[in-house]
């Protein structure tokens, strides 16, 4: 009963401000190693401030790319000239960016997908990234 | 056994004709010992860019897909049998994409240069092309060289 109220009051002072991963790894250490020292900390414990993996939009939502599926590749293709956004535009991963244009090139010789501009009726779309602000400079 | 995908753009035609056609390019795909897995009709509508065939220029068209299996070494003969036919615009044969199992390397990516494997890798590449050097605590108390 004793040991409860104090990891709640521990949990209580350590507060705000900290990830809560942090506060269940301390909690976790006062429990595990009661036998020695319940306040030693537990320096094996994984960064507890390590930010998530970023994933780009198709792996996020796990999305299969495919050449019959135009709607989806001509989000990647540039309205004024129909040329496929790159690598830092889109920010997709590498396999993704080969993969995406890989099958645009197949829709379009196809006769699926226009080469010289967007396909009007998809010109309202909405955007998947930001033509403004590329990941990396580029010469364009 | 690989699957196919042929993507064909027919010339726009009345419905009993269309079922011939339609009936003829499964035969062909039968006569190589193949099998046909799927048909779907992508509808009529206009071409992206407008196409030449058979010296006829060409706005719309049909749209077909077979999904069918033949053996490999009779996809060449398929395609010029289908390119004599004066009803098909235009005719692609693709692998059927497999599902593809992968991890996203974004993170990787978005890392530093320096924290990058690909360029760890590269430095490391171009170590190895450095003329090598004398070290000075090796032992020897003279320098073996002319200076
Ligand atoms: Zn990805």
């Amino acid at each position: 009963m004793n040991f409860l109220v104090r990891n709640s009051n521990l949990r209580s002072f350590i507060g705000a401000g900290y990830p809560i991963k942090y506060i269940q790894g301390i909690c976790n250490t006062s429990t595990s190693s009661s036998t020695t020292d319940p306040d030693a900390p537990d320096f094996d414990m994984e960064n507890p401030f390590e930010k998530e993996k970023q994933q780009c939009v198709l792996c996020k939502h796990n999305i299969e790319v495919d050449y019959k599926n135009v709607r989806l590749l001509s989000q990647f293709q540039s309205p004024y000239t129909g040329r496929i956004y790159s690598r830092n535009i889109t920010g997709l991963c590498k396999r993704q960016q080969q993969l995406v244009e890989r099958e645009i090139k197949k829709a379009q010789v196809a006769a699926l997908m226009p080469t010289y501009f967007k396909q009007p009726s998809y010109l309202k779309d909405p955007q998947l990234f930001d033509i403004e602000k590329p990941l990396r400079p580029h010469r364009f | 056994m690989i699957t196919y995908e042929l993507m064909l753009l027919l010339r726009t035609m009345p419905k009993p004709e269309l079922h011939g056609v339609l009936k003829r390019i499964a035969t062909a795909i039968f006569d190589k010992g193949g099998v046909i897995r799927k048909l779907d009709n992508l509808g009529h509508k206009d071409m992206p860019y407008k196409t030449s065939s058979h010296g006829v220029v060409y706005n719309k068209a049909s749209y077909f897909l077979y999904e069918f299996t033949v053996p490999p070494s009779s996809i060449d003969t398929l395609l010029d049998e289908y390119g004599r036919d004066v009803d098909i615009i235009r005719r692609r044969i693709y692998k059927k994409n497999e599902e593809n199992k992968f991890k996203c390397t974004l993170d990787e990516e978005l890392q530093p240069p320096p924290y990058r494997k690909e360029v760890q890798e590269m430095i490391a590449k171009a170590r190895r092309l450095d003329k090598p050097k004398f070290s000075y605590n090796n032992g020897m108390d003279y320098y073996p060289f002319q200076k």
